[in-house]
């Protein structure tokens, strides 16, 4: 199966099996490993990237049904090098302990700061509901996000 | 671990997908966002030879309104409909059970259709559609035919669809003039996952007070999602007080006939279905009932 989408802002063709999910298109066939392969059933949030703006499982979604779509994952939040203020938020407020949620955090954030620019802090929480990290919690992940949101200063 | 290879078949019409499944019945699924069939595609629930995708037939997206009823492709997702301004304004209470749905990310690829026929006993959207009495469309071999949800769930996991038919939307009459509604969602561990009781309602109330029209819709209280018929019994024609609400929550929990599962018995789900059917009606008819965010 031949697909043709956007991968963080540029044009991709990738061959994949019919039975490849996202995830296995990302990491298995293009190499790009930021996205975590996690519990596969759509419930620990750390494959989370986004299709068109939107935050999606790319462990349940089919390779197949992204053609036409723009797909982001955490290698795409940075612009020229320059880090996405999510992801200097979460550096500077010690949002990340092992790091393994964080990928599916930052593009969970992203999604709702990009349709949201001032969620209060249960707005985060509920964006990040299906997110979950096993280290040491969420408070700074929360503050974090509300510290890079835009509309809020 | 990668899904057990499926061939895929990518109809890019309706007549094409149905004369697909009428070729591969009994060895092919359907399949939508995926949220529901994924996961048991990963743990071998179901190994189908092919999978029928539903996604190149955007006419099946469509969310629109008609002379007051509302329709919903069988592919629109759960997330175009929480947002959708004509869901919101017209029929509030499916936005609200709706954007209960698990987290953020399964409601950008879990649409209202997949929902509907994967016929989770435990689902939010289900008792908003028993109360709203939603019509479920389907085509099939023999054309196409509606299907009242109330009698679209048949048993545990078991719909009215027959072999060869597939839903192609779901159509929701306009809501009774000045109807109170509400969902509340009940779970006993994190706030995305599935309710152990879920339970909607819908009253409209008469000038003198008492309950003209009495619907309530129950989600985790049998093995499929239920409307509280002998409860809604209880209130129509009464005026909604304490001693009303309580009768009618106590009739809910009589004639739930809950499973024990790993997320609680049937004794606990039955007396959740008692709690909650009263805090729902009593919230409402106080005007303190508010859509409550993804967050316990």
């Amino acid at each position: 199966m031949t697909l043709t989408f956007v991968l963080n802002g540029h044009p991709c063709t990738a061959e994949a099996p019919a039975h490849w999910t996202v995830l296995d298109l990302l990491r298995d066939g293009l190499s790009l490993t930021g996205t975590k392969d996690g519990c596969g059933e759509g419930v620990c949030g750390t494959c989370t990237v986004l299709a068109d703006g939107r935050p999606i499982r790319a462990c349940l979604v089919l390779a197949a049904h992204v053609r036409g779509r723009a797909l982001v994952t955490v290698e795409g939040l940075e612009t020229d090098g320059r880090l996405d203020p999510l992801q200097t938020a979460f550096a500077e407020r010690g949002a990340a302990q092992c790091g393994f949620c964080t990928p599916g955090m930052l593009l969970a954030a992203k999604a709702l700061l990009t349709e949201d620019p001032a969620p209060t802090a249960q707005e985060v929480r509920e964006a990040l509901s299906g997110n979950l990290c096993r280290c040491t919690g969420y408070a700074k992940i929360v503050e974090a996000v509300l510290a890079a949101a835009p509309g809020r200063s | 671990m990668r899904l057990r290879p499926f061939e895929l078949v990518e109809p890019e019409t309706l007549a094409d997908a149905l004369a697909a499944l009428a070729r591969l019945d009994g060895e092919a699924r359907l399949i939508a966002g995926g949220t529901a069939l994924v996961p048991m595609l990963r743990l071998g629930l179901v190994k189908p030879e092919r999978l029928i995708s539903l996604h190149r037939l955007p006419a099946l997206a469509e969310i629109r309104t008609d002379d007051g009823t509302l329709r919903l492709g069988a592919i629109a997702t759960l997330a175009d409909i929480e947002r959708a301004r004509a869901v919101r304004e017209g029929w509030p209470l499916l936005a609200e059970a709706v954007h209960r749905v698990a987290s953020p990310a399964i409601r950008t690829s879990g649409t209202i259709g997949g929902n509907l026929c994967y016929a989770e006993a435990a689902s939010d959207p289900a008792p908003a559609l028993l109360c709203l009495e939603a019509e479920v469309r389907v085509a099939g071999p023999a054309g196409e035919r509606s299907v009242p949800v109330t009698g679209f769930f048949r048993g545990f996991y078991e719909t009215a669809l027959e072999p060869g038919e597939l839903v192609t939307a779901v159509r929701i009459p306009a809501v009774p003039a000045g109807a109170l509604s509400g969902y509340v969602k009940f779970t006993p561990r994190s706030a995305e996952d599935k309710p152990l009781v879920g339970v909607a309602a819908l009253i409209t109330l008469d000038t003198a007070g008492r309950c003209a029209e009495a619907r309530i819709g129950l989600a985790g209280a049998a093995p499929t999602p239920i409307r509280a018929h002998r409860a809604e019994m209880v209130l129509r024609g009464e005026a909604p007080s304490d001693t009303t609400v309580r009768a009618a929550a106590e009739a809910a929990a009589r004639e739930a006939e809950p499973l024990s599962d790993l997320m609680g018995s049937a004794d606990y789900r039955r007396e959740m279905i008692r709690v909650w059917v009263r805090r729902l009606l009593v919230a409402m008819r106080d005007g303190t009932h508010r859509a409550e965010p993804n967050q316990d």
